[in-house]
């Protein structure tokens, strides 16, 4: 299906046979789609274009993520690439029109879509990635990209997955004066790349941290992502670029993430041991204090899809097994 | 079934899943002439979900039954599911069908899956509800109809969207190498909240429920589960079919009069693998909110 939607837009079809397909692709006649990205300078040759807190829509076309470029001597080191062809476009313009420099090193955080599909934009050879992150991508970024492809419709048009050639096996890299420390962690996948610039004391943290935006929890392992956060707090830093959400200049992301997660956990355990189903279990009350977070109901939700089945196969007590 | 097999089988409905559901899907129309499900006399209701399979799904699964005399929308049929399907292969849906007096059988239907007739559950001393998790191909109605003494239909449902992601979530079950040896294995737990008549059962068996609709790939399925009480009465009956999520989990709302009463689950699978297991005694729960 996904295969099928794909390849007609890809061929630019305007018209589609199937009146099923039809929908979500209203917006193939209208006008061309243009982000409207913005660089924000948060430190000494360093600047952060923020996603709006919001889940995939085709009113957003996907600028969810927040995606940091470095200005050094010897070119322009960038963080994560957005959800798209198009982004990746309009990220390149972004960063020659504020820095009149080439793109000489990208980082891709972690596996996820938003972080990785303007890859196609930027040479190959000089994206690097964690080894498990080239792994996933190489996996599900086919799929990521076809449903990237039905929700967004024609923001996804000519997108490929690119996967990234460069596989960090080291600690550092200096540009210019700024030498970058790779801070492997996990938790949010089986893979998160932080990077701590040394010359700002900027720690861009990935979707290890979120902040103001609900953490999303497809691939998490939340023991892992705990300890991640415990780890990263010991980080001296001055600001935090976190994955989703604002700059941070008081480490409330990763005090918020934290909580959040804890909580979450919490309720997951006492549904399943109160004899609640996935259904019941996502209508959990959101306390006070999370009111603020952005998309904190569907996160809720989707969380519970993906985290239900391993808190059941923990709380159900066993009682044995069919014969053949 | 090698361990091997079942993995490769398991990775084609995967593929099956995300590719070629819809293809199947809008096969099923031109097979329904053919079928042409026994003509007769009892008048479909318009659908409130304006399916265009609606018509089909009631003469192939509801009016074959020789009980029907009548096929009515009630929209006190609750089928709570979320507005879109987060993971395609574990969709959670919830039926509340208590405003029915003497429900017979409640039939789950998804349109537009290839195989639409998810399960029937006949529940004996049991509240008619019920929640589960299903596979879903594509965007689709979910519709319980419930039958009741006087052969009435009820019919209720849902629309759900499928385009937030299912096919880029991974198994989880699969993930893991022991799975065959695990195959099988049965976790569940009984809940009674002060003052009620009416438990809750929650059960989860292991089971790659394989729906046989790939080229080649057998269906490899549990058809059927049976709850007896303590005295060996019959608590419920449930039949089920291909679209229910590998390791289905269910939740069931036995009526047990004795404070002390397990309740036993028999079923097999349809390659004679059985099932045979007692969830011990309600655990009496305050917690439990309702
Ligand atoms: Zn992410």
């Amino acid at each position: 299906m996904d295969k099928v939607r794909r390849s007609l837009l890809i061929g630019g079809a305007s018209s589609l046979a199937l009146p099923i397909l039809a929908a979500p692709f209203s917006s193939l006649n209208a006008a061309p789609l243009k982000y409207n990205l913005k660089a924000q300078r948060i430190a000494n040759n360093s600047y952060v274009v923020i996603g709006k807190t919001e889940d995939y829509s085709p009113e957003n076309g996907g600028d969810i993520v927040n995606v940091a470029f470095i200005d050094t001597s010897d070119g322009v080191v960038l963080i994560d690439t957005g959800s798209s062809r198009r982004y990746g476009e309009a990220l390149k313009e972004l960063i020659y029109k504020t820095t009149g420099k080439d793109v000489i090193r990208v980082y891709n955080t972690h596996f996820h879509p938003d972080h990785c599909l303007g890859n196609q934009l930027f040479d190959k050879k000089k994206i690097a990635a964690l080894p498990q992150t080239i792994k996933g991508l190489k996996e599900s970024g086919e799929d990521f990209s076809s449903n990237l492809y039905r929700i967004l419709g024609d923001w996804m048009r000519g997108t490929e997955v690119i996967i990234p050639e460069r596989a960090i096996n080291y600690s550092s890299e200096k540009f210019g004066k700024h030498r970058f420390e790779m801070l492997p962690f996990k938790g949010h996948t089986d893979a998160d790349l932080a990077i701590l610039d040394h010359e700002t004391g900027v720690l861009y943290a990935g979707d290890i941290c979120f902040l103001d935006r609900a953490a999303t929890t497809p691939h998490a392992d939340l023991e892992k992502w705990h300890k991640s956060l415990k780890e990263i707090k010991k980080i001296p830093h001055k600001i935090i670029i976190p994955g989703h959400g604002p700059a941070d200049t008081t480490s409330r992301s990763i005090d918020q993430t934290d909580t959040y997660l804890t909580w979450l956990e919490e309720n997951l355990t006492k549904s399943v041991k109160s004899g609640k189903d996935m259904i019941e279990a996502a209508q959990m009350p959101i306390p006070e204090k999370f009111q603020s977070i952005d998309v904190i109901k569907l996160e809720i939700e989707r969380s519970v899809a993906h985290l239900y089945p391993k808190f059941e196969e923990k709380s159900l007590p066993f009682l044995g097994q069919g014969e053949n | 079934m090698s361990k091997k097999e079942a993995k490769s089988n398991f990775s084609k409905f995967k593929q099956f899943s995300c590719a070629t559901l819809l293809t199947v899907a809008l096969s099923i129309p031109v097979a329904s002439i053919s079928v042409s499900a026994a003509e007769t006399s009892i008048a479909i209701p318009k659908d409130s979900l304006n399916s265009v399979m609606w018509d089909f799904m009631a003469k192939e699964h509801l009016l074959t039954d020789k009980n029907s005399k009548k096929i009515v929308m009630n929209s006190q049929i609750l089928v709570h599911t979320p507005k879109v399907a987060e993971d395609q292969l574990n969709l959670p849906v919830h039926v509340d069908a208590r405003s029915v007096k003497n429900a017979q059988k409640i039939v789950v239907i998804a349109d537009l899956n290839p195989i639409p007739k998810v399960l029937t559950y006949e529940p004996k001393q049991a509240e008619a509800r019920l929640s589960f998790r299903i596979k879903v191909g594509q965007a689709t109605p979910i519709r319980a109809a419930v039958l009741d003494k006087d052969g009435v239909w009820h019919v209720g449902g849902t629309y759900v969207d499928a385009s937030g992601g299912g096919c880029s979530q991974p198994a989880v079950a699969y993930g893991n190498d022991d799975w065959v040896k695990r195959l099988a294995e049965i976790r569940g737990q009984i809940w009674r909240k002060p003052g009620q008549e009416a438990t809750r059962l929650r059960f989860s068996i292991r089971h790659p429920m394989d729906t046989g609709l790939a080229d080649g790939i057998p269906a490899f399925f549990i058809e059927k589960l049976e709850f007896k009480g303590a005295k060996g009465n019959l608590l419920g009956n449930l039949y089920i079919s291909e679209p229910l999520s590998e390791n289905p989990t269910v939740t069931l709302f036995p009526i047990l009069k004795e404070a002390t009463t397990a309740v036993n689950i028999k079923g097999r699978d349809n390659e004679g693998n059985l099932i045979d297991v007692a969830v011990p005694a309600p655990f009496q729960s305050s917690a439990l909110e309702n």
